[in-house]
């Protein structure tokens, strides 16, 4: 059972741009070695992608409450682009 | 169709029949019945869709003898199939009237195209993801755009729990969604990506792609390429597409078909396929 969800979640959180971040492996008490060979290439893979990008994000939705739709920088940019300010149309009419 | 119902009740064929009427100039679901006959004269098959079969499976779970009849869609056969492969539904409870069905990708040569949905605004497509989207077209983002685009559609959640409620196949007594212990309760927005991610986990091998969860949604989250993408997953692994057919679930019983786990290596920064 736990393989099979292992399997979907895996590609599920590909799918939202959470790559290789989940690992599943069956290792027996008996088997010291294969556990310590696991353990190091994951964490050898985690520090290779870095930092958990939701990290930034989790903080960032907390601060800003439910207005956190708002807050992204690159939305600012494209809302600029589409819209002249108040400002700038009042110069026409002038 | 108005004839046909008619007869069924007339007949005790069905002891109430779901469908839809028309009221305050809304179609809402109705229940007809044979002592009210003259309302099935008002029976329509209109571009609304409810769940009637989670109506049917609440009904049926509270009088088990009652015999029930629904108009069906393509969508409410697929999820009458799925309830009864959860065992929320007797096999040969609800007998359907069909009407013409919707587009859907778990079905081939649907003709119905009047759910297509709005088209997108410009600032939707820049920063989030287009509602029309196939997985490919999404697929073609890098990791991070991929990333930041869920994460933008996910944060304007405000937690109504509407996907939840609207959902054909969502019947569990306990929901994770309101659950504590999992998910933070009472803060908005919900605890993102996890409060959708753990619906999506839900829908695997349950989902039937009616669509219905992203015409809930209030402030238009793609919900439906995201279940799209679980049935995808669940169809590639285990061969199994919801409510085609009576069998059991992949989820629902310890199968013979176990995958194999992923390989650590083979997993790396730019995925697997």
């Amino acid at each position: 059972m736990t393989v099979k969800r292992m399997r979907v979640l895996q590609q599920l959180l590909k799918f939202v741009g959470l790559d290789g971040r989940l690992h599943l492996e069956w290792i027996s008490s008996a088997e010291a070695q294969k556990y310590v060979r696991v353990v190091t290439e994951f964490t050898e893979k985690i520090k290779a992608l870095g930092p958990n990008p939701l990290k930034g994000y989790t903080e960032k939705i907390e601060a800003l409450g439910p207005r956190a739709l708002a807050g992204s920088a690159h939305t600012d940019i494209v809302l600029q682009k589409q819209r002249p300010t108040a400002a700038k149309r009042k110069i026409k009419i002038a | 169709m108005i004839e046909e119902v008619k007869t069924w009740l007339q007949e005790g064929r069905v002891d109430i029949f779901l469908g839809y009427r028309m009221m305050a100039g809304h179609p809402l679901p109705h229940v007809f019945v044979k002592d009210k006959l003259q309302e099935v004269d008002e029976l329509i098959s209109a571009d609304a869709r409810y769940p009637l079969e989670k109506f049917a499976a609440r009904i049926a779970a509270a009088q088990p003898d009652i015999k029930i009849g629904m108009l069906a869609r393509d969508c409410n056969k697929r999820a009458l199939n799925v309830l009864s492969v959860w065992n929320q539904l007797e096999p040969g409870t609800v007998e359907t009237v069909d009407v013409n069905c919707c587009p859907s990708n778990l079905k081939d040569g649907a003709d119905c195209s009047y759910l297509k949905a709005p088209k997108t605004g410009f600032h939707k497509k820049q920063v989030g993801i287009d509602n029309q989207y196939d997985i490919e077209d999404f697929e073609n983002y890098d990791q991070q755009g991929r990333f930041t685009r869920w994460m933008n559609e996910f944060q304007r959640c405000i937690k109504c729990y509407g996907c939840r409620n609207i959902c054909p196949v969502c019947f569990c007594q306990e929901c994770s969604l309101e659950h504590p212990d999992l998910i933070k309760t009472g803060d908005l927005p919900p605890e993102v990506p996890i409060f959708h991610l753990v619906r999506a986990v839900h829908m695997a091998g349950r989902c039937t792609d009616c669509g219905l969860c992203e015409e809930a949604c209030p402030v238009d989250i793609p919900l439906r390429l995201l279940y799209r993408k679980v049935n995808q997953v669940v169809s590639d692994i285990f061969d199994y597409r919801p409510g085609s057919n009576t069998d059991q679930s992949p989820f629902s019983v310890l199968g013979e078909t176990l995958p194999e786990p992923e390989p650590l290596k083979a997993a790396g920064s730019g995925g697997r396929e």
